[in-house]
């Protein structure tokens, strides 16, 4: 059950004001009687960045999946942009979804240039402006000069620019992010998690990212929701939902202070020497 | 059961059906009456059948063992000059089919061939005056098919031993075993799954054989069933005769599965790191060079000689006019059967990767079961079902519309067509799920979410990745099309020979010379998949990884 936080500007009850995306009783599963979404009401806005928290196993990328359309809900339905796109009979597969996704693995197509990646999605589009638009893109996540590059030759915060690039050259109108961070190394992280946020803000869809870091969840977020066992246990601002304590371990010289991050709605802590 | 009401697993549930056609009817052969040619044939024949078989199949499986992993482990584990010649050259009888073999050493070791006249001529002997083994007998079959079937065992093992090799061994010899202690106690134990694997695999393609058996008059099964077929013109009692095959075969292939699963396990992977390879003295070298030497002398030397000296000895040009006439049939038929192949098996792994249920994985693993039923059994089990569709066909079409159009399915390619995709749609299946195990599934989502649509899926994505795995399919199945006799002779539309087909019938009819550059033809093609295979063997390297044995089993 979703804890109850008052409504703020942040957490706007469920059916009221203009949602990007709207899930409501969604229950999903791989195998009979083992739910991993197990009855989820969700909602999603415009120009905002909302993180799905929870441990692995907790169904997080899974409700990613069934807004993308790469799963079909069990019961419950799923609008974007006031449409219904999975609901009853009906479900509309990914790829006519106005949707954006960011792979944890990037998957960038081995067999094409980076251009190519980029443009995959515009089919719909002559071939000049493809190019135009890809370029384009590439530009604004930092990866101009890399056009002709094959993926196997970039770097993972590079190859997670491009697939950034991919994923919006589509004009969604909401980007679902799967731990899109997670390969990177620490000092890396910060700066691709910078240009992406920038650029997606730049582009005004709503952003849906999933982690399992509480930190990113704080440093990244609108609003946060906390994922368990299939159910949304919490959601708020990352500050409501994510505690810092700072804390100390250690004895005399040895003593170390670092931070502590509780997460309301699981046993999940997290936390890290400062 | 919804999912399963979509076009591309529709049409993956209907290839498996369609492949499994052949076994269906030889089964449902059990329901109908054994008539009075079952009991002629089980008064006169069927002893014969089983002892012969029965003796062909173990001896085969000993010796080709024996040979196969002796070689296996002197290449694998020993160094001694030749042995990167001998690495690769012990894989190359693959490409002589038995028969070919059988009809070399014929003319080479009958009372006529160049051999026996020979020592004739030279010891001024008479006909009485010596002793000569009889090639066209039983122990000849055996000795035929030990020497082309054992690279199976041979690859299976060499891959065990250069996976297990380094650490397990030196362990060993610090535990003070001995070379000889530390390869009966540690290396061969550890093989053993592999090697069984192999062996089991040289059992089916001996219940397989018809060609050689059938030239050396040696009543088998496989010859049996024809026989019956032709002979006795009792397609029932054929059938009939096919089911005791093919429980044979289902037999060894349940107990192949099983060990393959333990196989896996034992593939203790130890990275890259070199082996270390124990260098022989020269003693241990001259004797690894003939245990080595032999099997490529007699499986592959020997053939391949015999008959370019007879290409060239004939020399008057009809032996070229065979593979004018018939090697663009079977260039044809071996290009259309592979391209039919190769496109069955990507709509059943695509519709296996769409559409993930069980039902859509056993059909799967069904279609991939027809490349152990031997040809002689899939002809028997397409025969009936297409006869009756033909006249079922005629049947309405001259009461509707007063038109004949003859025999659509058993006049054409069509049944000989169906009968290769039964037996060898395997091959390309194999291939193909591998490859496309190799391709991430979120490469597939993220195509999805960029718009591409399930053909646009694989056009765009799937098809450029597996466009090596898709030619390494289509040239597997066209070689081993291009070498199939007994499909071929009994499934072939009337007065449509493949040269296969043809040399089979130069040789039955004595007339070999005319056969021999057809024949030497035949081993050129079946060396292309050969030569690829070593090739990736040696670019790998140490690291071979183990070739799903079933993969290389069909090469």
């Amino acid at each position: 059950m979703t804890e109850s936080l008052p409504p703020t500007p942040a957490n706007p009850p469920n059916g009221s004001g203009d949602a990007d995306v709207l899930a409501t009783g969604l229950r999903f599963g791989y195998r009979k009687n083992t739910p991993v979404v197990d009855g989820v009401d969700f909602r999603l806005d415009t120009g905002r960045v909302h993180c799905l928290l929870g441990d692995s196993g907790s169904g997080k990328t899974t409700l990613l999946r069934l807004i993308a359309g790469l799963e079909r809900p069990d019961e419950g339905e799923i609008k974007i942009a006031g449409q219904l796109v999975s609901g009853g009979p009906k479900h509309l597969p990914a790829e006519d979804r106005p949707i954006g996704m960011v792979f944890q693995d990037y998957a960038l197509f081995p067999h094409l240039s980076v251009r190519k990646n980029v443009a995959f999605g515009m089919r719909h589009r002559p071939r000049a402006e493809r190019r135009a638009i890809a370029d384009e893109l590439l530009q604004r996540v930092g990866m101009s000069g890399f056009e002709t590059a094959m993926p196997y030759t970039l770097s993972g915060g590079q190859q997670q620019r491009v697939a950034l690039a991919r994923a919006l050259a589509r004009d969604p109108k909401v980007m679902l992010l799967d731990e899109p961070f997670s390969g990177l190394d620490a000092a890396m992280r910060d700066a691709v998690r910078e240009t992406t946020l920038k650029v997606m803000r730049e582009a005004g869809v709503a952003v849906l990212m999933v982690t399992h870091d509480p930190r990113e969840a704080l440093v990244a977020a609108d609003t946060v929701s906390v994922m368990r066992r299939g159910k949304i246990t919490a959601t708020g601002r990352p500050e409501e939902v994510c505690v810092r304590r700072q804390e100390y371990r250690g004895e005399g010289a040895q003593r170390v202070q670092y931070e502590r991050i509780e997460v309301r709605g699981t046993d999940d802590t997290n936390s890290a020497t400062a | 059961m919804a999912k399963l009401i979509r076009p591309w697993p529709l049409a993956c549930l209907m290839i498996c059906g369609l492949v499994a056609l052949p076994t269906v009817t030889v089964l449902s052969s059990l329901f109908q009456p054994f008539g009075e040619e079952w009991n002629h044939l089980a008064e006169t024949r069927l002893t014969d059948y089983i002892r012969n078989t029965a003796i062909l199949g173990v001896a085969v499986c000993f010796f080709a063992a024996l040979i196969g992993t002796a070689a296996a482990y002197l290449v694998g584990n020993h160094d001694f000059p030749g042995r990167g010649f001998f690495s690769w050259a012990l894989i190359l009888p693959l490409a002589v089919p038995g028969y070919i073999a059988a009809y070399a050493y014929t003319d080479l070791l009958e009372f006529s061939g160049p051999l026996q006249t020979w020592l004739r001529g030279t010891f001024g002997w008479g006909r009485r005056d010596y002793w000569f083994p009889q090639v066209r007998s039983l122990p000849g079959a055996v000795a035929i098919l030990t020497f082309t079937l054992y690279p199976y065992v041979y690859l299976a093992a060499r891959a065990a031993f250069v996976e297990q090799s380094r650490c397990v061994l030196e362990v060993g010899r610090t535990l003070d075993c001995g070379p000889w202690r530390s390869f009966f106690r540690i290396a061969l134990p550890l093989a053993r799954p592999s090697i069984v694997a192999g062996t089991l695999l040289v059992m089916m393609e001996t219940l397989a054989d018809f060609g050689a058996v059938d030239y050396f008059a040696v009543d088998t099964f496989a010859t049996g069933i024809y026989r019956t077929w032709r002979g006795l013109e009792s397609p029932t009692t054929a059938a009939q005769l096919a089911t005791v095959l093919l429980s044979v075969v289902s037999l060894v292939l349940l107990v192949e599965l099983l060990a393959r699963r333990r196989a896996r396990y034992h593939q203790l992977s130890s990275g890259r790191a070199a082996v270390s390879r124990t260098k022989l003295g020269i003693v241990g070298s001259a004797a690894a060079i003939v245990v080595c030497g032999l099997p490529v002398l007699v499986g592959f030397i020997g053939p391949a000689a015999i008959f370019i000296f007879m290409a060239i000895d004939t020399g008057d040009g009809r032996a070229v006019e065979v593979v004018r006439e018939y090697g663009s049939n079977t260039l044809v038929l071996s290009a259309i059967a592979a391209a039919i192949a190769v496109a069955l098996s990507l709509i059943v792994v695509y519709s296996q990767r769409l559409v993930r249920t069980r039902t859509t994985l056993i059909a799967g693993k069904f279609a991939g079961l027809g490349y152990a039923l031997p040809g002689p059994v899939i002809a028997i089990g397409l025969l009936a079902p297409l006869s009756w569709a033909d006249h079922k066909l005629n049947g309405l079409l001259t009461a509707g519309f007063d038109l004949q159009v003859g025999l659509v399915f058993t006049g054409s390619v069509f049944a000989v067509v169906m009968g290769y995709q039964t037996r060898f749609l395997a091959v390309a299946l194999s291939m193909l799920e591998t490859s496309f195990g190799r391709i991430k599934p979120s490469l597939d989502d993220a195509a999805r979410t960029l718009g591409a649509s399930n053909t646009g899926l694989m056009t765009r994505i799937h098809l450029p990745l597996l466009r090596a795995s898709v030619f390494a399919a289509f040239l597997l199945v066209f070689v081993d099309v291009a070498k199939e006799l007994p499909a071929t002779l009994m499934l072939r539309p009337f007065n449509f020979d493949t040269l296969a087909v043809r040399v089979y019938q130069l040789a039955s009819d004595e007339r070999l010379e005319e056969a021999a550059f057809g024949a030497l033809v035949i081993i050129g093609v079946g060396l292309i998949p050969v030569l690829v295979l070593s090739l990736l063997l040696d670019r790998h390297g140490r690291k071979a990884p183990a070739p799903p044995t079933d993969e290389v089993a069909r090469v």
